[in-house]
């Protein structure tokens, strides 16, 4: 096709690892053990009934979200430092940035059914509701200034930059519920208490929902960050494509 | 890729090799400009000024406990208020169309009147925050949410009928 693909061999151009399909092969596994725990096994609360199942999608995704805004954040600072300097630094921010956007709005999604059932409405504007949503949009911005084009330094500058300043809304959103009066409970488990006030069971099954989402969350952003590159790899060989074509048409004109 | 070494080749070969500009397709001129990208934008900096005026017109101090009501400022009795509160026990009634109830909190009691059923998990000695306005003592109530805490104990079908061992009881006892 041309020179700067030839060299890449057609396994460079799939995003799957031996590590990634094993790795695939335990999500699946946990998957499993995680529905059977939070459906079946896992009690119900004493307040809240069979409601509190949506905890285990619900809280995990949220934790997710924060840590995978944090390694955008990182890759970030990796990118922009000079001596590690890497567009790879970039795409895992960008990656990490897009499975962040997808947990949180499952956080979201999940809150607003289990805030129906439990205080009775969908949304409300409260502390902790107000700026999950203003982090959630914040990275849709972000994912947004990703897509608006020039070289691919310009673009992993401009949303480092952007990903350092969104990274500090992470407090604001957990502490929001001792900083101000919230609707939404604090926090069970990292919270200010040196209590859990959580029985062991259910918080056995929640330990492994963040652990299965953990696992789902390096799985995605592996996947990503090397379809990301394959993009990079496309985009830079657009004009290798032209001087070739054009180099074919001078020939033929020659002949 | 080696940048000198296409510079060369393209120089052996000026001649004969046509570099000037040809018309770009569509497809090319709509890379060029990122229309998705700033429509995306442009939605996210209008909602993120709607959710920053949420922010700081509602949820700033989402509510006023019973005993604030008077007592700090932005819980003045005239102005539409949201009071949080624990629903006191055994005073939960409802004729089929207002639901009646007394909430207190820091030992200051408050008489409660929704029209309608309240939604969620609400029964008595659970916290609430009552939407409404403030009237001759009453008041009148036309949202009511449920504020549950962040404990999570197992239901003990044991005890379901024993009304004082559950956190509930407890929760009224304190």
């Amino acid at each position: 096709m041309n020179t700067s693909m030839s060299k890449h061999s057609p396994r460079d151009r799939v995003t799957g690892t031996p590590f990634t399909r094993g790795l695939g092969v335990v999500i699946l596994a946990g998957i499993t053990l995680l529905i059977i725990l939070a459906i079946f096994v896992s009690p119900a609360d004493v307040n809240q009934g069979e409601s509190v199942r949506i905890m285990y999608a619900h809280v995990p995704g949220a934790w997710l979200a924060y840590l995978a805004f944090v390694v955008t954040g990182i890759s970030s600072v990796a990118y922009l430092w000079k001596r590690t300097r890497s567009l790879t630094w970039d795409r895992i921010a960008g990656a990490s940035a897009e499975v962040g956007v997808l947990f949180m709005g499952i956080s979201l999604v999940t809150g607003s059914l289990w805030g129906r059932i439990t205080w009775g409405t969908y949304w409300t504007w409260d502390a902790r509701l107000t700026t999950t949503a203003f982090l959630f949009v914040t990275y849709i911005g972000y994912l947004a200034v990703r897509g608006l084009g020039g070289t691919h330094q310009q673009r992993a500058r401009r949303s480092a930059v952007l990903a350092l300043l969104a990274v500090l809304e992470i407090p604001l959103v957990h502490f929001s519920v001792q900083l101000w009066n919230t609707l939404h409970q604090e926090a069970s488990v990292a919270g200010r208490g040196t209590d859990v006030e959580m029985d062991g069971l259910m918080l056995f099954t929640l330990f492994l929902g963040v652990v299965v989402f953990t696992l789902m969350y390096v799985w995605l952003v592996l996947h990503r960050q090397r379809s990301l590159a394959l993009d990079d790899m496309l985009d830079d060989s657009g004009l290798d494509n032209a001087l070739t074509a054009r180099r074919a048409e001078a020939q033929g004109v020659a002949r | 890729m080696n940048q000198t070494g296409n510079d060369d080749e393209i120089g052996t070969s000026a001649d004969s090799l046509d570099l000037s500009p040809r018309p770009v397709s569509a497809r090319q001129r709509r890379k060029r400009r990122p229309w998705p990208a700033i429509i995306v934008l442009l939605l996210v900096v209008v909602s993120g000024g709607v959710v920053l005026t949420k922010f700081l017109t509602s949820a700033i101090d989402y509510y006023c406990n019973v005993d604030e009501i008077g007592a700090k400022s932005g819980c003045e009795p005239g102005r539409r208020l949201r009071i949080q509160g624990v629903v006191d026990e055994g005073t939960v009634k409802n004729d089929g169309v207002t639901t009646k109830f007394n909430m207190s909190f820091g030992g200051e009691s408050l008489p409660v009147t929704y029209d309608g059923e309240p939604g969620g998990i609400f029964k008595e000695c659970i916290p609430v925050v009552v939407h409404g306005i403030l009237n001759d003592g009453v008041f009148l109530g036309d949202r009511v949410e449920v504020k549950h805490s962040n404990e999570y104990e197992a239901e003990n079908p044991d005890r379901v009928d024993d009304e004082v061992a559950t956190a509930e009881g407890t929760a009224c006892l304190q």
